[in-house]
């Protein structure tokens, strides 16, 4: 059930007054909710829904062992063994091939011909948001930044709950838990903003993402050799401004529409485009991977506090598994690495005498912001492309131009630029836009709603495309 | 309502309200796009347990080309389509 379709239109309808309805009896609510997060689920593949209650049941009792408050024996033992088994799901059903693929081919590269087949296994959809989902609630509960939670409900809901569950944004359980001890209120959250970001993301995504993806970016990354180097380079810039709108709109739609439920959920992109340096893009990009991989897995590392080397180590470790986390391919190593190599570099400049003396002026900073925003959309080419050979021989093409005549529509510039507009618009403007649609009243908020929904709908594809990271 | 929660602001204080609006957008929609709807229950009827609100989508459908904005709202969407089509690539 993707969000862009008449499905889930009907779904959210059916949930919204459903779920109001209910606001009064909590628990009433929150098993409602709960099995409307099943069933979203369960559109997929019902048989996945096992899988979640399993991961829900797991950090459930986990935490309530290592509770930090409990002082029970081996509470250090009793999380390595949720977190390992939280990682033994993922690595199962995401990694298991990819591994077996590389075993053979090291062993073949040996002269060994051992007898191991490819485990025929389908991925479940969410199953990395899922893991970070369980991970990060019961390591809190060990560290004691929040008690575990004694309600088996609460925590499936923490894990299920439906606008969030497949595509993020990561949610942490002290972010999320808290609010559901009392009911929402309506009026916590303003629906004119919220009606614009669900509107807007579904415009990015409609719109944006999905013509970017069919017009152009996806036929020149199947066969790059049959375009042109012009074409070759601008399908990098557009499938910057693809990926962008596709996953910022996924996020944009699930923080509204957990908003119109009266939830709240964190930013997720902040106009990353503009980055000033790879560390700021990462501050931008994804910000609660971004806040993820640091709190798990950059910090217990040991972060930057054991001298250059070590925080260098450090940074490649966290980038490599964290594009290791985006799939099973040697592509998203690639990608990972080249983002932690350049973290690395970033990291040494901002602390170097060279960036004391010259890097904190105007022409210094369009320089930094040049060399981001390029190094970003070059390593884009490595995410996007199949294989490694693909992408070896998109760079080769863009290298020795083919001399295939340039096949760019003329739609895409204007979608390109539409795509730059969201990095420049001011922040405040759908708030403020927001506020006075809510100070006009319902008929201004239906108008408008209605007027840029129809806007939308005139202008979108008939078929949706899937989001970019429901494959992750 | 813990008393350390300060007062919702009025202007959107009920969700029954914001349902009002919600509701509304969709309804339109539904009423200016109706094709949408029709296939979409049509692709689901095969059981015939959907005919009702099948039948409700389709005198929607007729509502709506009978006071012209469904083929205002095909004729834009045609127009789009052909504009991006036109486009090359």
């Amino acid at each position: 059930m993707l969000f862009p379709t008449i499905d889930f239109g009907l779904f959210f309808a059916f949930s919204f007054a459903l779920v109001w309805s209910l606001n009064a009896y909590n628990t009433l609510k929150k098993i409602v909710l709960l099995a409307l997060s099943l069933a979203f689920y369960a559109s997929w593949n019902w048989r996945f829904v096992l899988l979640l209650l399993a991961s829900g049941a797991i950090s459930y009792c986990i935490g309530l062992y290592v509770d930090a408050a409990g002082k029970r024996p081996f509470r250090r033992l009793a999380l390595a063994l949720g977190v390992a088994l939280d990682l033994a799901i993922l690595c199962y059903f995401k990694y298991l091939n990819f591994f077996i693929a590389q075993f053979l081919t090291l062993a073949y590269a040996l002269g060994f011909h051992p007898s191991l087949a490819f485990v025929n296994v389908t991925l479940p959809v969410a199953i990395s948001f899922l893991t970070f989902h369980a991970i990060s609630y019961i390591v809190d509960v060990h560290r004691g930044r929040l008690a575990a939670s004694r309600s088996p409900l609460d925590i499936l809901l923490y894990i299920s709950f439906f606008p969030h569950l497949v595509a993020g944004p990561i949610v942490r359980a002290h972010v999320f838990l808290p609010q559901l001890a009392e009911p929402p209120r309506a009026g916590d959250f303003p629906l004119g903003e919220n009606m614009l970001l669900i509107l807007g993301g579904l415009f990015k995504k409609m719109v944006i993402a999905n013509y970017l993806a069919v017009r152009f970016v996806d036929p020149v990354f199947t066969d790059p050799t049959q375009f042109s180097r012009f074409d070759l380079i601008v399908a990098v810039y557009a499938y910057a401004v693809q990926i962008y709108a596709d996953f910022s709109a996924y996020t944009d739609i699930a923080i509204g529409v957990a908003a119109l439920l009266g939830y709240r959920f964190p930013q997720n992109f902040n106009q990353p485009y503009r980055a000033l340096g790879i560390g700021d893009f990462w501050r931008r990009w994804h910000m609660t991977l971004s806040a993820w991989l640091r709190d798990y897995l950059y910090i217990p590392l040991g972060g930057n506090r054991h001298g250059a080397l070590m925080t260098a180590r450090n940074l490649m470790i966290t980038m490599l598994l964290g594009g290791l986390w985006h799939g099973a391919n040697w592509t998203f190593l690639i990608w990972g690495a080249m983002h932690g190599a350049m973290l690395v570099v970033d990291h040494a400049y901002r602390k170097s005498a060279l960036y004391e003396r010259w890097g904190k002026g105007r022409l210094a900073a369009t320089i930094d912001w040049a060399i981001t925003f390029h190094f970003v959309c070059f390593a884009w080419l490595f995410f996007r492309s199949p294989s490694l050979d693909a992408a070896l021989q998109y760079v080769a093409g863009i290298w020795s131009d083919n001399g295939a005549p340039n096949t760019m529509p003329t739609i895409v510039l204007p979608l390109i630029a539409c795509g730059a507009l969201t990095q420049i618009a001011p922040s405040w403007l759908r708030g403020a836009i927001g506020a006075a649609l809510d100070e006009r009243g319902l008929l201004a908020q239906a108008a408008a709603g209605f007027a840029l929904f129809y806007f939308i709908v005139v202008m979108a594809p008939s078929a949706a495309a899937p989001f970019i990271y429901f494959q992750f | 309502m813990t008393p350390d929660r300060p007062p919702a602001p009025q202007p959107a204080a009920s969700p029954w309200r914001w349902a009002r609006a919600l509701y509304a957008v969709f309804a339109l929609i539904v009423f200016c796009f109706p094709g949408g709807m029709v296939d979409w229950l049509d692709e689901r009827n095969a059981s015939g347990w959907l005919s009702a609100p099948l039948a409700v989508a389709r005198a929607i459908d007729a509502a709506s080309a009978a006071v012209g904005t469904k083929a205002v709202g095909e004729a834009l969407r045609g127009r789009f389509a052909a504009w991006v089509e036109d486009s090359g690539g």
